[in-house]
């Protein structure tokens, strides 16, 4: 099964890249969780939990060769619709959203695999067509994409449901979708905006939205984060404070610090010279996987890579920007860094298929 | 094939290209918050995370001239809102009122009243809170239900009770007009409002200090940063002999419970220097109820009160001084050499002046006879007096009443004083552009008709005739400890001198001398302390005449009595002790003597260094409710 050239052919760089920003998180979350005027916490311990697991994961997809997943993606594909149906109905609610299944020692959060199963089943479904996707292609693409898409925003969960789309656009755009074809896309979107904010947006994003557009309207509320967010980035300064000396997470004027906001944390205590190491590790991470794509030996294994790269990319950008109060609040975590399991997981599963595909670019 | 995969690499790299823009701009972008911003976010989170508490500082201690503290302080607590961090204003007003279990309404009218005021100011809702009140609001803040409420521990003014209200003043927040005239005061600040808290505010006052603390999202406290401790106000000893002051005090208790009298005042210097020994008004009210803010309805109360309690009768009470006037008419006479002290008048009870019949008040006793100057003063004949003012003329009994103290400020350290009144030709020309008539003066030879004076001025009076003519400034200051140990605080300088005979200033005191110390018709003797030579003056001033008296029927009996006054000095060759008391409704002077009696009986046992004489009870002092007409 694993045959030990391969090992040769594993890209190191990308792997030392991904575990120090594995590093950087557990750090960061030991920083804002440790409160020695409350009982020691141990969330930074169940990161290392979670990364030792994913690790495992890990090994499993990348020893494995890529065409085996993909070749059982449509089985992997309904297990996950299966799955997502049933956190729907017998899920834990936790914080207003059914999203979890209580495992005995965490909870697993089905909606975090979506991504990979996904990208599986697209690069499959494209990787199997040759020549430009025809509009049925794209049809059929998009309602697999819509149907995990649907069951996660049900949770609700907008967030991560939101995160499938790059997925759909990244392989269908690699597979050399027209791009008339993306304009026309978001000429729709925008044109469906005003529809989805009447019918589709709960209040809460709603509120999300237009606290952004104007923050101080809302200073106490759903701004607040946003504004917390911008004074917690901007008084780092060059430097930072110094670690788990920042006063904005530490004193918990930043929610959930040690989870969506860990970038500003960072950012806070380590400074614009601290921003620019993760985002130099971020880009790297990014651009090195798409040279596996390139290096690709077969397209199935480019758009399986660009699947699996297009969420990550999103949520990285995505939650940096919003970290630093420039994008609205959004329940998306940055991943490698972040606290929760699911998504580390599901994250080091996705980088695992990665390394597989560039590993076993000179295999037949 | 290969055009497939040059096409896949062509998006590729595309793909590359767009995402390294995007980490350019997200590199830029936190640059400028970073380092372009950076200042005003670390205000900005600065101001989040840090809070400065002012601590108060403690006002100055007051002592009495032996170094008992008579005024001190204590710890109370506050509990106020501070808005900086409020995030439902109503529901932090509802939730507090219902802690502390008082009207919503209320909190909210206190809050609207300091509404413009910056955020981080702390409002106080509850001055001097119950340890219930103080429980209630820590348990909820821990709770975080409250954490824009703070509970500050602020020290706070003790008086000892009614004693010396008028004297000590008391101490409330600043108003707006206060504000406006000292740029040091700002809102919420404790200063004194009257007495000498008021007057010796700038020395009492001490520094505020202040300290910063980090506090978490809820508002809890972390960690001090830096503390700048308060500096206490400088401690003052006044010029007052707390016994004497109790003596004055315990006497006038026995007077209201004797039914006597509920109104007065007294005060008592020495007359060397003008040190006030002891000073009182009455009725009196309980400062310490304004040291823990006072609410609308008991300051409304104190202020409509009938009896008028918050009025300082004795430099702000204008009354007639009756036959405690003589004195100041005789001295006129005899200064300016229209009589001697052998002048003799015959007293028949009554006399016609300018076509009227004037009364004395032994009339219905056959009248004094032939009367010379020292028993008229020792036995108060009105006909005598009638007749020296007729002699001497208005305007030379206005000088020398002056000269006393009389009709003048005494300049006291103490705020609002009144000025009394001696008329005078001039007087009359001005304020009622009228020609003073001869017939005027005759009631004012007994301290009738237009004369009025205040109490403070009438001790000035006694201290002038005991020290030979030196109009002392009555004072309380005597010396302040600004922390590096006491520094006297020279006396104020006197605010006249005048030559007296020593002679003639003898006569008049052995007709005081007579008043205390002699039987018969002396109306003084209540006041007689063996082995010390006690001199003084009995008065009695109407309110209302004789035939208003029966108009007046309705009235109660109590508010047309005569007021009662005592004015004296001692011992007569060498006074160390001048002063007066005044019965406001005491029927008449020998009450007031009385009451000095006390006085001078604990001002001589400490000085003779014998045991105190215990506080005076209703019927220890045998009261007299014949309605004198002396």
């Amino acid at each position: 099964m694993f045959e030990r050239r391969l090992y040769y052919h594993i890209d190191w760089a990308l792997v030392a890249a991904m575990f120090s920003l594995c590093a950087l998180g557990v750090t960061m979350i030991y920083s804002t969780t440790s409160d020695p005027t409350r009982a020691a916490s141990h969330l930074w311990l169940t990161q290392l939990y979670a990364i030792a697991i994913g690790v495992v994961a890990m090994l499993v997809t990348l020893s494995i060769d890529y065409r085996t997943f993909t070749d059982k993606s449509h089985w992997i594909y309904l297990a996950l619709i299966a799955v997502l149906l049933y956190v729907l109905f017998f899920g834990t609610v936790q914080m207003g959203a059914r999203r979890w299944i209580p495992l005995k020692v965490f909870n697993l959060q089905p909606s975090e695999f979506a991504k990979v199963g996904v990208a599986l089943v697209l690069a499959k479904f494209y990787g199997e067509n040759r020549g430009m996707p025809q509009w049925t292609d794209l049809a059929i693409g998009g309602v697999l994409t819509l149907v995990p898409l649907a069951l996660i925003y049900k949770e609700p969960d907008l967030g991560t449901a939101v995160v499938l789309l790059p997925v759909f656009v990244a392989i269908a755009y690699l597979a050399g979708m027209r791009l008339r074809v993306l304009g026309v896309a978001v000429l729709a979107i925008a044109l469906a905006a005003p529809v989805a904010w009447t019918f589709v947006l709960r209040p809460y994003q709603k509120q999300r939205i237009t606290s952004f557009i104007d923050p101080s309207q809302d200073a106490k509320g759903a701004g607040y984060q946003q504004i917390q967010a911008r004074i917690t980035v901007g008084s780092g300064g060059l430097t930072g404070k110094g670690f788990r000396k920042g006063t904005q997470g530490q004193l918990r004027f930043l929610p959930v610090a040690h989870n969506d906001f860990i970038f500003s944390v960072l950012a806070e205590e380590q400074g614009f010279a601290g921003v620019l190491v993760a985002l130099g590790l971020y880009l790297f991470v990014i651009l090195r996987a798409l040279e596996a794509a390139r290096l690709a030996k077969d397209r199935l294994g480019s758009y399986l890579v660009l699947g699996v790269l297009a969420s990550f990319t999103f949520q990285v950008i995505y939650n940096i920007t919003m970290s630093a109060g420039l994008a609205p609040v959004k329940g998306l975590t940055l991943p490698l860094m972040s606290y929760g399991g699911s998504s580390m997981i599901a994250t080091l599963a996705g980088f695992g298929l990665v390394l597989n595909v560039r590993m076993r670019r000179f295999t037949n | 094939m290969a055009e497939d995969r040059r096409k896949t690499s062509t998006r590729l790299t595309g793909l590359q290209v767009i995402i390294a823009g995007l980490f350019a701009v997200l590199a830029v972008s936190f640059w400028v918050l970073q380092v372009v911003q950076h200042q005003q976010y670390n205000e900005m989170a600065e101001n989040n995370h840090q809070r400065t508490i002012a601590l108060r500082a403690p006002r100055g201690l007051i002592f009495d001239r032996d170094g008992r503290v008579m005024v001190e302080n204590r710890n109370s607590y506050s509990i106020s809102i501070v808005r900086e961090h409020t995030k439902d204003l109503p529901r932090t007003i509802r939730l507090l009122a219902q802690v502390l279990g008082v009207d919503e309404s209320g909190v909210r009218t206190i809050v609207d009243r300091h509404r413009r005021e910056p955020t981080y100011r702390p409002i106080t809702i509850i001055q001097d809170a119950s340890l219930a009140q103080v429980a209630a609001v820590v348990a909820r803040r821990l709770d975080s239900e409250l954490p824009d409420v703070v509970v500050e521990q602020v020290p706070t003014r003790r008086y000892p009770d009614t004693m010396g209200a008028h004297l000590f003043g008391y101490v409330g927040e600043v108003s707006d007009a206060q504000i406006a005239s000292d740029a040091s005061l700002k809102s919420g600040d404790l200063t004194g409002q009257n007495g000498v808290e008021k007057v010796y505010n700038s020395y009492l006052v001490g520094d505020d200090g202040a300290k910063r603390v980090v506090v978490n999202s809820v508002g809890r406290e972390i960690r001090t940063l830096e503390e700048v401790q308060p500096t206490e106000g400088k401690r003052l000893q006044l010029t007052i002999d707390l016994d004497v002051q109790k003596a004055i005090e315990d006497a006038f208790k026995a007077a209201d419970e004797g039914g006597i009298a509920s109104a007065g005042a007294a005060v008592v210097l020495d007359p060397r220097t003008g040190e006030v020994l002891g000073f009182t008004s009455r009725p009196s009210f309980d400062p310490n109820t304004f040291a823990a803010g006072i609410d609308r309805a008991t300051y409304a109360s104190l202020n409509t009160d009938e009896d008028k309690p918050m009025v300082d009768r004795a430099i702000q009470g204008r009354y007639s001084p009756g036959s405690t006037f003589k004195m100041a008419v005789a001295l006129a006479g005899l200064e300016e050499g229209i009589i001697t002290p052998d002048f003799k008048v015959y007293c028949p009870g009554h006399a016609n002046f300018y076509g009227r019949e004037f009364h004395c008040w032994s009339d219905r006793k056959g009248g004094h006879g032939s009367i010379d100057l020292r028993r008229a003063i020792a036995e108060s004949c009105d006909v005598y007096f009638y007749t020296v003012a007729n002699m001497v003329g208005i305007d030379k009994i206005n000088k020398w009443a002056t000269a006393l103290g009389l009709g003048v400020m005494s300049g006291i350290d103490l705020p609002n004083e009144v000025q009394g009144l001696v008329p005078s030709t001039q007087w009359k020309l001005e304020k009622q552009h009228e020609k003073w008539y001869a017939g005027e003066t005759i009631s004012v030879g007994i301290g009738q008709g237009q004369v009025s004076v205040t109490p403070v001025s009438m001790a000035v009076y006694m201290a002038t005739l005991a020290n030979g003519g030196t109009r002392v400034t009555p004072h309380l200051l005597k010396q302040v400890d600004d922390g590096h140990g006491w520094k006297p605080v020279p006396a104020p300088a006197p605010k006249s001198e005048v030559e007296i005979d020593p002679e003639k200033l003898e006569a008049i005191r052995d007709g005081m001398w007579r008043v205390v110390n002699t039987g018969g018709w002396a109306t003084g003797q209540t006041a007689r302390i063996d082995g010390h030579a006690v001199v003084g003056k009995t008065g009695s001033s109407q309110i209302i005449s004789a035939q208003g008296r029966a108009k007046a029927a309705n009235k109660t009996a109590r508010n047309l009595r005569d007021n009662g006054w005592f004015v004296f000095f001692a011992p007569k060759d060498d006074p160390k002790i001048a002063g007066v008391v005044f019965l406001e409704h005491g029927i008449h002077g020998g009450n007031a003597a009385r009451v000095t009696h006390h006085i001078l009986q604990t001002f001589f046992a400490k000085q003779d260094g014998k045991p105190l004489p215990p506080p005076p009870t209703s019927e220890s002092m045998h009261w007299d409710f014949q309605d004198a007409d002396r």
